[in-house]
C-alpha cells in the first residue's frame, strides 16, 4: 500500500500527515505536489489540511480546480481510499466528491480546540476497525467548517449511514454545547455513498501521539491507520 | 417616510494590493481560461435598506454611519455609497 | 564646508545637520539624491539603532550554546544533537496603533522571514500585546482587529501560535503595543548567515512585485504626486499570508540545494538595508542594475526602486550556474528578478537605464554616527499615599482579582489561533507558564514564553526590567526547562527625551543584571522608541517584552500548572514579602502601595537552581510561578486547570508576623514558585529546596472539594472551583461583548 499527501499552494498539514504516516504508522507515502500527482501509483491518498489558496473566494474552491483533484475523481471511482482532513475536506466538497457545503463557523471566528466525535458508522474504508458509538478526542482548527446541506440532502445522508463523525459532549451525545462551528446535527464527517471518500474537519494526524493529547491517547491514529490497508 | 436601497462596497484602497483578487484571477480565472478578465477586486458588498426623506438624507446616513461606527478603515480602504433607489 | 543643497534636491530628509555633513565628509563628494535617501533612511533609528545600539553592547551576549548572536537576522542556540533554534521579537506598533489588522499581520509576515533567513524553519508564533483599558471602544477594536490579523496571518502560514501576553494599562490606549515573535527550528551544520561572502554571487529579489509601498514624504520634480493619488495609497500594507506561505515553502526547498548562499528579508529600508546590510557584513559589495526588479507600478525611480518596502520579498545571493534554485521559484508560482551580482568593491553600485545612480561604500550605510542623548530621571511627584485598605472578604476579593483583563483567562484570543499545527505542541496556551514544543524525532523539547509588567517597568524600570527577565525565566523553568538565552523588545518614548533615555538606560541595565545573574545570554533584540500620542506628548508605560527560551532535556520531565490528584502536597518555594506596589491587588482595591517586589538575582537564581532539580528529581506533579496576582491567583489557576480543590494554611506559608491576610495572599513577591507533589516525595522535595537555601513549605493539600485558604481559627477564603473558574473565564468574553 502507497499513499499520496498531496501538496497544494498554500496546504499546511502536509508535512504534519506525512510524519504521522511515515514516522508513527511507518507506512509507505509520498509528499506530491498537486501538479505532478499521478493517481496511479498510489493506492490511495490523503488531502491534508491548511489553506490551499490562502482559501480566497471560498475554502478549497480553487484546489478543487487542481488538475490533481481529476487523479482523486479516478481514484475515488476506482474505490481507492480518499480521505479529505480540514482543508481537504473542504475540497471534496468544492469538488463535487462529497455533497453539502461547508460555510463560515456560526461564531464567525476561526476556532482552535480539542473536541469529542462520535464514531456513528464502521461501514467506511476508514472507520472498519473502529466501533460504532467510540468517541475521540481530536482537535479542529478552522475558520469554516460549519457543515450544511438541505433538509432533504441531510436526512438521506443520515439515512445512508454517511454521517461518519458527529460532535458530542461529554455524555457523548450530540448537543448545541457540543457543536464548535453550527454544523447541522453535528456533523463532523461524511463519506460518499461508496464509502471510500472520507472527509472530516477534525485532525486526525494531530491526535495520533499520546504526547500531543490533552487525554495522552492517539485516537487520530485510529482513522489514519486504514491507510495500512 | 419611503425605504431606499443603499449599497456599500468596501474595498482595498487604489494602490494598495488585494491578495484576495488577484490569487483568484491568477489561479482560477486565467487558469480556467478566462484570459479576456484582465484583473479582479475583491471587496465587501452591504446593501441596507434606509428610511429617509429622500435620496440625498439615505446617502448622508449611510455615509454617517460607515465612518463613526467604523465599516471601514480609510487608512486602507476606500467606501463606495450608493443610493439605488426606493426600495419597493 | 556646505551642507548639501536640499532645495534642489526636493528631497525631504530627517537626517540633521551634523549627520548631513558627517555624511558628506565620509563619501569625499556632495550624495546625489538617491544617495541621500539611502543614507536618510539607514541613518534612521528604525534602521541604524543610534540611540541603543551602544547601550545593547552591556547585555551579556555570550554562552556555551550562542550560535549566533545579536547584529544578525535572528539569534540562535545549539540544543545539542547538531538541532538550533532561531528566535526573534520585532515591534509592529506604529501601524497597527491605525490599522490594527494589516498592522498586526504584516507583522507576523516580517518576523517569520527573520527565522527563514537563517534556513530555519519557523515552527512557533508568540505575541506581547498591550492596549488600553477593554473599557473604551477604541481600545475593543485595536485588541479585536490585531487578534484577528495574528490570527488570520499566523494560521494561513502554518505556524502554530503557541504562547503570548496580553496587557491593559490606560497609557497604551492610543499607542497599543504589537511585539510579535517567532522561532525556527534548523541544524547546525546548514545554517545561513544574512550576508554576502562570494564576489561572484548572483542577487535575486524574491516574491512580491515592488511597488511604491512605503515610499513617504517624497518629492521630485520627475514625480507629481497628486493629492488624489496619494489618498489611493495606503498608510499600512495589506498583508498577504498566502504568498508568505509560498515564500517560506520555496526559500526552505531552494536552500536544500546548497546553491543559496544567504538569504535576506526586505523589511524597513527595503531593498537598501538588505544589500548594504549583507554586503557589509561580508565586507563585499554589489553592482545592481535597478531596471531588472520586478515591479508593480509603472516609471518608478531609482529612489523609489530602493527605498520601497513592499511586502513578501526576500533576497537571495546564489552560486553562479544556479537554475535549480530559479526551476523551484518557478513551482512554487514565485516572481523573481536576477538583479546584479556580489563584488568585492565594498560598495553599493546601481545602474538604472545605463547609468550609475548610486555609488556609495557599504559601511558608510550600515555605520551611523552616533547621536549624545541625554539620560535624566524624571522628578518623581511623590502621589499620596492612601493608608492601605483590605478587603473583608478574600474569597470576593480573589474573585474580583481572577476577572481583571490582566489575569483573567485569555482563551477568546488563543482559541482564534491554531497553536496545534505542527504537531510539536505538546504544552498548549493555557496549560502552563510556557508553550513546550518537541522535537519531532528526539527526547527532547523547548518551551518559550514572552512576558514583560509595564506596571513595575514603570516605577522603577531598573527593577521592573530586571523582574521581567527573572519572570520569564521562572515561566519556562516551571515546565521542567532550563533558560538558555533570551531575546527582547523594548517599547518606549522619544529617546530625544532626557527622562525617556534615563528610562531605556535603566532598563538595559536591569535587564543585564538579572541576566548576569542568571547566566542566561541575550542574542538580539528590537528596540521601537516614539511610542507616544503625537497630540498629547505622552508616552507609554516603558516595557519590555522578554522571550525567554528554555530547553528541557527529556520528555518526563514537562510539567503543567494543572493540579493531578487530591491529597497530593502544595509547597511554596520562596519568600513572601509586603511587595503590593504596582500590584494587581492594589489596582483592584485602588490603595497606593509603595513597594514594588524587589528583583534580586542571588534570590532567583537560588529559586531556579532549586525547582530544575526538584523537577529532574521527579518529584514534582505541578508547577506554577507566582506573579500577577500573588499566591492566591496563582493557586486558584492550578485548581481550575487541574478541576481540583485545596487547602492552604496560611500559617504554613513562610511570612512577616505584622503582614495581613490579604498582603500574604495577595503579594506579589518574585522568586516564588508553587509545586505539588506527592506525599511520599513531599520530604524529598523539601530537603532538596531547603538544602540550595531556599524556603520551603508545604502549605496545604490538593482536595476534591472547595478552594479554601484557612487560619488556624477562622477561614480566610472558601471558594467551589465553579465560581473561580466563572469569574476567571467569563470576564474577557464579557468585556469584548461576545457570548
Amino acid at each position: 500500500m502507497k499513499t499520496a499527501v498531496v501538496r497544494f499552494p498554500g496546504s499546511n498539514c502536509d508535512l504534519d500527515v506525512f510524519h504521522v504516516l511515515k514516522d508513527v504508522l511507518k507506512l509507505e507515502a509520498d509528499l506530491v505536489w498537486h501538479r505532478d500527482f499521478a493517481g496511479e501509483e498510489y493506492d490511495s491518498v490523503v488531502l491534508p489540511g491548511g489553506f490551499s489558496y490562502g482559501d480566497y473566494l471560498r475554502a478549497g474552491t480553487i484546489a478543487a480546480h487542481s488538475p490533481a483533484m481529476e487523479q482523486v475523481r479516478v481514484m475515488a471511482k476506482e474505490g481507492k481510499p480518499v480521505i479529505g482532513i480540514c482543508n481537504g475536506f473542504q475540497i471534496l466538497i468544492e469538488s463535487g466528491l462529497l455533497p453539502g457545503a461547508l460555510l463560515r463557523n456560526e461564531c464567525l471566528a476561526f476556532v482552535c480546540k480539542w473536541v469529542k466525535v462520535r464514531v456513528e458508522t464502521s461501514d467506511t474504508v476508514f472507520t472498519r476497525a473502529i466501533q460504532k458509538g467510540a468517541v475521540l478526542d481530536m482537535p479542529i482548527a478552522h475558520a469554516e467548517g460549519r457543515y450544511v446541506n438541505d433538509p432533504e440532502g441531510l436526512k438521506e445522508l443520515d439515512e445512508n449511514g454517511q454521517v461518519v463523525f458527529r460532535y458530542v459532549n461529554n455524555q457523548s451525545v450530540p448537543s448545541e454545547d457540543s457543536n464548535p462551528n453550527g454544523s447541522m446535527d453535528c456533523v463532523a464527517g461524511i463519506c460518499n455513498e461508496d464509502r471510500n471518500v472520507v472527509g472530516l474537519m477534525p485532525h486526525p494526524e494531530r491526535a495520533s501521539e499520546p504526547i500531543l493529547s490533552p487525554f495522552s491517547n492517539s485516537d487520530g491514529l485510529r482513522i489514519l491507520a486504514a491507510l495500512r490497508g | 417616510m419611503p425605504i431606499f436601497t443603499v449599497e456599500v462596497i468596501i474595498e482595498n484602497k487604489k494602490m494598495a494590493r488585494d491578495p484576495e483578487g488577484e490569487t483568484i484571477a491568477r489561479e482560477l480565472v486565467s487558469r480556467g481560461g478566462f484570459s479576456e478578465v484582465k484583473s479582479i477586486r475583491a471587496g465587501k458588498y452591504l446593501r441596507l435598506h434606509v428610511q429617509a426623506t429622500d435620496s440625498e438624507e439615505a446617502e448622508r446616513i449611510v455615509n454617517k454611519m460607515s465612518n463613526t461606527l467604523r465599516l471601514f478603515n480609510p487608512v486602507v480602504h476606500n467606501c463606495t455609497i450608493r443610493v439605488r433607489g426606493e426600495t419597493e | 564646508m556646505n551642507i548639501p543643497r536640499l532645495e534642489a534636491t526636493r528631497l525631504k530628509v530627517n537626517l540633521t545637520f551634523d549627520e548631513l555633513i558627517e555624511a558628506r565628509k565620509r563619501l569625499g563628494r556632495e550624495p546625489n539624491e538617491v544617495e541621500l535617501g539611502m543614507i536618510d533612511v539607514m541613518w534612521s533609528e528604525h534602521c541604524s539603532y543610534k540611540s541603543s545600539r551602544r547601550l545593547l553592547q552591556k547585555l551579556p551576549k555570550s554562552g556555551k550554546r550562542v550560535i549566533v548572536g545579536p547584529g544578525y537576522d535572528s539569534g540562535v542556540v545549539d540544543i545539542g544533537d547538531g538541532d538550533v533554534i532561531a528566535f526573534k521579537i520585532e515591534s509592529h506598533n506604529h501601524p497597527s496603533a491605525i490599522e490594527p489588522y494589516n498592522g498586526a499581520a504584516t507583522g507576523i509576515g516580517g518576523i517569520i522571514r527573520d527565522i527563514l533567513c537563517m534556513n530555519c524553519r519557523p515552527i512557533g508564533l508568540l505575541d506581547s500585546l498591550r492596549f488600553g483599558s477593554l473599557d473604551s471602544g477604541h481600545s475593543r477594536w485595536l485588541f479585536n482587529n490585531v487578534v484577528r490579523g495574528i490570527a488570520d496571518y499566523g494560521n494561513c502560514t502554518g505556524i502554530p501560535t503557541v504562547s503570548g501576553e496580553i496587557e491593559f494599562d490606560e497609557s497604551f490606549e492610543t499607542n497599543c503595543i504589537v511585539n510579535v515573535a517567532c522561532i525556527g527550528q534548523g541544524r547546525a551544520e546548514t545554517l545561513t548567515l544574512g550576508r554576502m561572502d562570494n564576489p561572484g554571487d548572483i542577487i535575486v529579489l524574491v516574491g512580491g512585485a515592488t511597488g511604491r509601498d512605503g515610499v513617504h514624504g517624497v518629492t521630485f520634480a520627475s514625480r507629481v504626486i497628486t493629492e488624489e493619488s496619494e489618498l489611493d495609497r495606503p498608510a499600512v500594507q495589506i498583508g498577504d499570508p498566502f504568498t508568505k506561505k509560498l515564500v517560506i515553502e520555496a526559500t526552505l526547498e531552494a536552500l536544500r540545494t546548497g546553491k543559496v548562499t544567504a538569504v535576506k528579508d526586505l523589511g524597513g529600508g527595503g531593498l537598501t538595508c538588505a544589500l548594504s546590510e549583507m554586503s557589509s557584513k561580508g565586507g563585499t559589495g554589489v553592482q545592481v542594475d535597478l531596471e531588472k526588479i520586478h515591479v508593480r507600478e509603472e516609471g518608478m525611480s531609482p529612489y523609489e526602486l530602493l527605498l520601497s518596502e513592499s511586502q513578501e520579498r526576500i533576497l537571495f545571493t546564489v552560486a553562479p550556474e544556479g537554475e535549480e534554485v530559479f526551476k523551484i521559484l518557478r513551482k512554487w508560482g514565485l516572481a523573481y528578478s536576477v538583479i546584479g551580482k556580489v563584488t568585492a568593491s565594498g560598495r553599493i553600485v546601481a545602474k538604472f537605464r545605463g547609468e550609475v545612480v548610486v555609488d556609495i561604500p557599504s559601511e558608510l550605510l550600515t555605520n551611523s554616527p552616533i547621536p549624545r542623548r541625554i539620560a535624566r530621571r524624571p522628578k518623581t511627584t511623590r502621589e499620596k499615599r492612601a493608608k492601605a485598605q483590605s478587603m473583608s472578604d478574600l474569597s470576593q476579593a480573589l474573585c474580583n482579582l481572577l476577572s481583571m483583563p490582566n489575569i483573567a483567562c485569555k482563551e477568546y484570543v488563543y482559541r482564534q489561533y491554531d497553536h496545534e499545527v505542527g504537531v510539536r505542541t505538546i504544552l498548549k496556551p493555557g496549560d502552563a507558564d510556557a508553550a513546550v514544543l518537541r522535537v519531532i524525532g528526539a527526547d527532547k523539547a523547548v518551551a518559550v514564553k514572552v512576558d514583560c509588567n509595564s506596571s513595575y517597568c514603570f516605577l522603577d524600570p531598573y527593577n521592573g526590567h530586571a523582574l521581567a527577565v527573572a519572570e520569564a525565566a521562572r515561566n519556562v523553568v516551571a515546565t521542567g526547562a532550563v533558560p538558555i538565552a533570551m531575546t527582547d523588545c523594548c517599547n518606549f518614548g522619544n529617546p530625544e527625551k532626557p527622562e525617556v533615555y534615563w528610562q531605556f538606560k535603566e532598563a538595559i541595565d536591569g535587564m543585564g543584571y538579572m541576566l548576569r545573574g542568571l547566566n542566561i545570554p541575550c542574542v538580539g533584540g528590537n528596540v521601537s522608541f516614539y511610542n507616544e500620542d503625537e497630540r498629547t506628548g505622552r508616552a507609554v508605560k516603558p516595557s519590555t517584552a522578554i522571550v525567554m527560551l528554555g530547553l528541557i532535556e527529556r520528555l518526563n520531565l514537562v510539567t503543567s500548572m494543572a493540579l493531578k490528584r487530591a491529597g497530593e502536597s502544595i509547597v511554596l518555594i520562596g519568600k513572601t514579602f509586603r511587595e503590593l506596589g504596582g500590584s494587581q491587588y492594589s489596582r483592584l482595591t485602588g490603595n497606593q502601595h509603595s513597594n514594588p517586589p524587589r528583583a534580586v538575582a542571588s534570590r532567583e537564581r537560588s529559586s531556579i537552581r532549586a525547582v530544575i532539580e526538584a523537577i529532574r528529581g521527579g518529584y514534582v506533579t505541578a508547577a506554577h510561578d507566582c506573579s500577577e496576582g500573588g499566591l492566591a491567583v496563582a493557586l486558584a489557576e492550578m485548581a481550575i486547570k487541574g478541576n481540583l480543590g485545596l487547602t492552604v494554611d496560611l500559617g504554613a506559608i513562610p511570612h512577616k508576623a505584622s503582614m495581613k491576610p490579604d498582603e500574604v495572599l495577595f503579594s506579589e513577591s518574585s522568586a516564588r514558585f508553587i509545586l505539588t507533589t506527592t506525599e511520599e516525595h513531599a520530604g524529598k522535595l523539601l530537603s532538596l529546596v531547603r538544602g540550595r537555601g531556599v524556603a520551603a513549605a508545604k502549605i496545604g493539600e490538593v482536595s476534591t472539594l472547595d478552594f479554601k485558604v484557612v487560619t488556624e481559627n477562622e477561614t480566610l477564603i472558601c471558594c467551589p472551583i465553579e465560581r473561580l473558574r466563572n469569574a476567571w473565564q467569563t470576564a474577557i468574553p464579557e468585556l469584548v461583548k461576545v457570548n
